[in-house]
């Protein structure tokens, strides 16, 4: 069946403003990184920059504490994506593929732990890392951010894995395969978008995070991105062009990411929520 | 065949782990609420402090605004553009991906990008509105203290409606054929066929999506920490805000917890009366 013309117009006009309003932001803030600071603090505002330059670039890049805190970030992220990723994966086949007294209370659990408002534990948290002497230090904050990622990936796995035929792993049994040689020979390898959106999905999570970082991180040592972003802001001036620069700089992993695994991730993610 | 332990096996790990960083810290939590900075037992003297200081009233109005003026809007937009994106149309994939793009940006860039383009003098948004004659005076959005909260509303709304546009999307493909070509040949028109085929469809996401959209949004500090830290007059001061504020500014921490305590309990006894009315029990589901 063919739209109506006037079908046809609003779908076009709604495309339109939906990508407008999607892709300006973005493109604001690339334009904004490569505009000298005449340029940035003009009225009316130039909509392209007639002076391009990578001053922003070189302040970021060499005059702050922008590439110690991608290294943190990089280091913080990549290591409790990987905690989090074993753990899921052992919880979530044991969910999936067993029956067991305190199953459901282990279920419960770890939902809760999403409910969690990560507001009301911080305090808390915040003493319990400086009794084990983990403020400020790289594995603190990955045992905290697992903590963030570990619960959604339990829960996405445990769909995943109960979707992959049971009968599979039965005839590995019979040949004689044991529980862990089938999770990682047969069920694991089935499941690859499923770990795709978790590896990114806690990948990004973890990058991102704002307030953790904020109360846990307080030695230029271990902060990460975010709080490096914040720091351009004081009271009293903002420094926009570096400010810009920098965002794009935090920016680009995670737009590499994303649009490498676009596909998989959205199909990973969705395959959960679908059932209802 | 394994024994009936062996999957308690797999998930200990990872009860272990959750148990340590929650479950202590939540009990701790508990015991810091009714003591005092030397740890003496005191009762409610935390709890009284807290709900008798009138920047709390504030706080929690202000938290029910900004959670459900953000919901309201993201779920609106988010279902019109999930419809939008299942139209069929060329280019469609890459409409897609673009309508991810604020969802995928870190929330501390939206912030920052956000801030810098609603700034009052130097801002694009003042610009635009202001060369298009809609306002004649550049507006103070981030610093009116009327107009500050539907500003940061709006860069919620605007980072998370693709979320909900791509479970929607999702939802939507999994509507059999069937039912648009009866309502068709019924003479639906097409937003008899989105209100009486698609929506009651996709019901079921869109009960899952509020809810953690609704803690999503009790979490959010990033966005209004970045711009306004809670001001200006405390017309951002959100609870999580809050929290933080008496701990690490005031450094109170038994009065952090107290109001934690309080945060909790609203928080979870919320979320339980949200499954019982609109969904069946998350575990249930698979």
């Amino acid at each position: 069946m063919k739209p109506s013309l006037i079908g046809r117009l609003f779908l076009f006009v709604g495309v339109v403003v939906l990508i407008f309003v999607c892709m300006f932001p973005f493109l604001w803030m690339a334009l904004s990184s490569i505009k000298p600071v005449g340029e940035l603090y003009r009225v009316p505002p130039s909509w392209l920059p007639e002076h391009a330059t990578l001053a922003n670039f070189w302040n970021v890049l060499f005059e702050s504490n922008i590439p110690r805190y991608f290294l943190n970030s990089t280091v913080i992220s990549l290591g409790s994506t990987g905690v989090a990723l074993l753990l899921a994966i052992f919880a979530s086949y044991g969910l999936a593929r067993f029956r067991f007294r305190g199953k459901g209370l282990a279920q419960a659990f770890i939902l809760l732990g999403q409910l969690l408002p990560t507001a009301a534990i911080i305090v808390p948290l915040f003493v319990t890392l400086r009794i084990l002497g983990l403020v400020n230090s790289y594995l603190g904050l990955i045992l905290v951010y697992t903590i963030i990622t570990l619960p959604l990936s339990v829960w996405m796995l445990t769909s995943y894995f109960r979707a992959i035929p049971v009968e599979l792993e039965e005839a590995a049994i019979i040949d004689g395969a044991t529980r862990l040689g089938i999770l990682f020979r047969i069920t694991l390898p089935l499941s690859a978008p499923g770990l795709v959106a978790i590896v990114v999905y806690a990948f990004v999570t973890t990058w991102n995070e704002f307030l953790f970082a904020l109360v846990l991180a307080q030695d230029y040592r271990v902060k990460t991105l975010p709080i490096g972003i914040a720091e351009f802001t004081t009271e009293f001036n903002t420094d926009w062009g570096s400010v810009m620069a920098a965002s794009l700089i935090m920016t680009v992993p995670i737009a590499v990411l994303f649009m490498a695994m676009q596909k998989m991730f959205v199909g990973g993610l969705t395959a959960g929520a679908v059932k209802g | 065949m394994s024994s009936r332990y062996t999957g308690l096996w797999f998930v200990l790990p990872a009860i272990i782990v959750l148990g340590m960083l929650i479950v202590y810290p939540v009990a701790y939590t508990g015991i810091l609420s009714v003591t005092d900075s030397a740890g003496n037992y005191v009762g409610m003297k935390n709890f009284e402090r807290i709900l008798r200081s009138r920047v709390t009233s504030q706080a929690v109005w202000n938290t029910a605004y900004y959670v459900l003026g953000s919901i309201v809007a993201q779920i609106t937009l988010g279902t019109l553009v999930g419809i939008l994106l299942n139209q069929k149309f060329p280019g469609r994939g890459i409409v897609r991906s673009m309508t991810l793009i604020p969802w995928v940006i870190p929330g501390i860039v939206a912030a920052t990008t956000w801030a810098w383009m609603f700034h009052t003098e130097f801002g694009i948004i003042n610009y635009m509105i202001t060369s298009a004659g809609i306002v004649d005076q550049p507006v103070g959005w981030l610093t009116d203290r009327n107009m500050v909260m539907p500003a940061l509303i709006a860069i919620n709304v605007w980072k998370l409606f693709p979320f909900v546009a791509i479970m929607v999307l999702a939802g939507l493909q999994t509507v059999p054929e069937e039912l648009y070509e009866s309502a068709r040949v019924d003479g639906a028109t097409f937003w008899q066929e989105a209100w009486h085929v698609m929506i009651p469809q996709i019901r079921p996401v869109l009960v899952s999506i509020t809810l953690l959209l609704l803690i999503w949004g009790l979490n959010a500090i990033t966005i209004i920490y970045a711009i306004t830290k809670g001001g200006p007059a405390n017309r951002t001061l959100i609870i999580p805000i809050q929290i933080f504020r008496i701990a690490f500014e005031s450094f109170q921490l038994n009065q952090a917890a107290a109001l934690s305590v309080m945060f909790f309990a609203f928080t979870i006894v919320f979320v339980i009366i949200y499954i019982k009315v609109f969904a069946t029990a998350p575990e249930e589901r698979g």
